[in-house]
C-alpha cells in the first residue's frame, strides 16, 4: 500500500518536474508577473496531485492539466484575486522601431506585448495564449477552456485584432517579429 | 478577404506567436517546487476527504450526527467575545482546549420547526495528556475531527466544526477541519459550501462559508437570478431568525470571517462572493 503510494508520487513528480518550465511559460503569459505564474503552476499541480491516480490512467494527462490551470485562472479573476498584469513601464510611449538583436529594445517589445495581453480580457487572453504559444488546435483549446469551438474562435479573433491595434506591437510584427 | 490581406493576415498571427515565445522567456522557470507541490497536493486531499465525507454524511441522513446536542445551544450568540483569552491563554481552558468557543451563525423556522447553524472553535492542545482529554470531550460533544486517527494527531492543532440542528434533533457537522495553521483568507478569497436546513429539505437553500477578516459584505445569487446580501453583525452581538444573509466574526476564529445565506423558497445556490 505504502510502496504504492511511494510509486504514485514518484511517477508525479517526474511529471510535475518535465511539465514546470512549459507552463511556468504558459502561466507567465497569462499573468503577466512571475510570483502569479509561479502560484498558479503550483496550485495547478497540487489539483492535479490530488486527481493523480485518474491523471495518470488518463490518455493525454497534458490535456487535462491544461484544463485545471485555465479553470484556476478564471476562477482567481472571478474572484478578483489580485493579478500583476502589465509590467511597471505605464508611459504609453510609442517606441521607436529597433534593430531586431537589440536587447533594451526587446526587452520594450516584450514589456509592449504583456501590457497589450494585460488588456485583454481574460478569455481572450486565454484563447489568444493557447491558440499561439501552446500552438493548440481550436478544438484542443476549445477543451482546455470548456467552451465550444466557435467561442475560441471569436475570443482568438477578438483578442488578437486587439493586439494589432497596438501601435508598439504592429511596428514590431511588421518589422517580422522576434527572430 | 483578398489573398494580400489573407497573407497579411497569416503574417502576423505567426508573429505574435513569435512575440509570445519571446515574452514567454522573460519569465525564470528556477527549481520546480516539488516539495511545495506534494505538501499542499496532501493538504488539498485531507480537505477533499473532510467535504466528502460531509456529503456522506448528508446523504445518509443522521449518520454523523452529534449526541449532545443541547450543549451546541448553549452560550452561542457570544460572537467574537473570548478570542483574545482563547488565544493567548496559559491554561487549556483558556485557550477552549476542552470546551470549544460556539457562535451562532444562523437560525431560523423551515416548515413551521426551528433550525440553527453554529460554529466550534477548539483551541489546540499542547501535549498528549491535553490532546487525549481534548478528543473525549470532542467524542461527548458528537463532533469528528478530519483526518485524526489518534489523540496524538490532534496536538498543536485547531479544529473547528460547522454545525447544523433541526428541531432539536442531534446536530450534523457539515463543516469543518483540523490543522496546525487553518489557512488565511485575504481580500475576496472565500470558501463555501451549499448545504440544506434539515436532511429532508432541498439541497442549496443554505450556503455557509470562510471570507476575509476584511470583507464586510458577500453577495449569495440563486439559480432564480436573485440575490441576497448579508449583513454585517459585528462581535457580541446577537443575530435574529429573519435575517437572510449574516456576516460576522466568530469566537476563536483568527484566520475568516463566516457568512451564512438563506435561499428563497424554491430556488437554490448558483454563485457567492465578497462584494465589501
Amino acid at each position: 500500500m505504502g510502496d504504492r503510494r511511494e510509486a504514485r508520487d514518484a511517477e508525479f513528480q517526474s511529471f510535475f518536474i518535465g511539465r514546470w518550465p512549459r507552463l511556468m511559460r504558459t502561466a507567465f503569459l497569462l499573468t503577466g508577473e512571475q510570483h502569479a505564474a509561479e502560484d498558479l503552476v503550483q496550485s495547478t499541480f497540487e489539483q492535479v496531485y490530488v486527481a493523480w491516480r485518474k491523471v495518470a490512467a488518463a490518455d493525454d494527462p497534458e490535456a487535462y492539466v491544461r484544463r485545471v490551470m485555465i479553470n484556476a485562472h478564471a476562477r482567481r479573476h472571478r474572484r478578483r484575486l489580485r493579478e500583476f498584469l502589465a509590467p511597471k513601464d505605464d508611459s504609453g510611449l510609442v517606441r521607436e522601431v529597433a534593430d531586431t538583436g537589440d536587447r533594451i529594445a526587446q526587452a520594450d517589445d516584450r514589456g509592449v506585448l504583456l501590457k497589450a495581453l494585460a488588456g485583454l480580457p481574460p478569455r481572450q487572453r486565454e484563447a489568444v495564449v493557447l491558440r499561439y504559444w501552446e500552438d493548440l488546435t481550436e478544438t484542443q483549446a476549445a477543451e482546455a477552456m470548456g467552451c465550444s469551438v466557435g467561442a475560441v474562435k471569436s475570443n482568438a479573433a477578438k483578442g488578437i485584432a486587439k493586439l494589432r491595434a497596438i501601435p508598439g506591437l504592429a511596428e514590431t510584427a511588421t518589422q517580422g517579429g522576434r527572430k | 478577404m483578398s489573398a494580400d490581406r489573407e497573407r497579411n493576415h497569416d503574417m502576423t498571427q505567426t508573429d505574435i506567436a513569435l512575440l509570445l515565445a519571446d515574452a514567454a522567456d522573460e519569465v525564470e522557470i528556477g527549481i520546480a517546487p516539488v516539495e511545495a507541490v506534494l505538501r499542499g497536493g496532501r493538504r488539498r486531499r485531507t480537505r477533499r476527504w473532510a467535504v466528502t465525507a460531509v456529503t456522506a454524511m448528508v446523504i445518509a441522513g443522521s449518520t454523523g450526527s452529534l449526541a449532545a446536542a443541547g450543549l451546541l445551544h448553549g452560550g452561542g450568540d457570544g460572537g467574537g467575545r473570548g478570542a483574545v483569552v482563547a488565544t493567548h491563554g496559559t491554561t487549556p481552558e483558556q485557550r477552549h482546549v476542552y470546551e470549544p468557543q460556539v457562535t451562532s451563525l444562523a437560525k431560523g423556522m423551515y416548515k413551521n420547526k426551528p433550525w440553527s447553524l453554529v460554529v466550534q472553535f477548539w483551541g489546540a492542545p499542547k501535549d498528549k495528556a491535553e490532546a487525549t482529554r481534548q478528543l473525549d470531550a470532542m467524542t461527548r460533544y458528537g463532533v469528528e475531527p478530519a483526518e485524526v486517527h489518534k489523540a496524538a494527531d490532534l496536538i498543536g492543532k485547531t479544529s473547528f466544526f460547522v454545525i447544523r440542528s433541526y428541531n432539536g434533533e442531534r446536530g450534523t457537522q457539515i463543516m469543518f477541519n483540523t490543522a496546525k495553521e487553518l489557512e488565511p483568507f485575504a481580500g475576496t478569497d472565500m470558501e463555501a459550501i451549499a448545504t440544506r436546513y434539515s436532511p429532508e429539505s432541498e439541497s442549496g437553500r443554505l450556503v455557509v462559508g470562510m471570507v476575509a477578516k476584511t470583507a464586510r459584505e458577500v453577495t449569495c445569487t440563486w439559480k432564480n437570478g436573485t440575490s441576497t446580501v448579508t449583513q454585517w453583525i459585528p462581535a457580541g452581538y446577537d443575530i435574529y431568525p429573519q435575517l437572510a444573509g449574516v456576516l460576522r466574526p466568530a469566537a476563536g476564529s483568527t484566520t475568516a470571517n463566516w457568512f451564512v445565506c438563506r435561499a428563497p423558497e424554491g430556488t437554490s445556490y448558483a454563485s457567492a462572493e465578497v462584494t465589501k
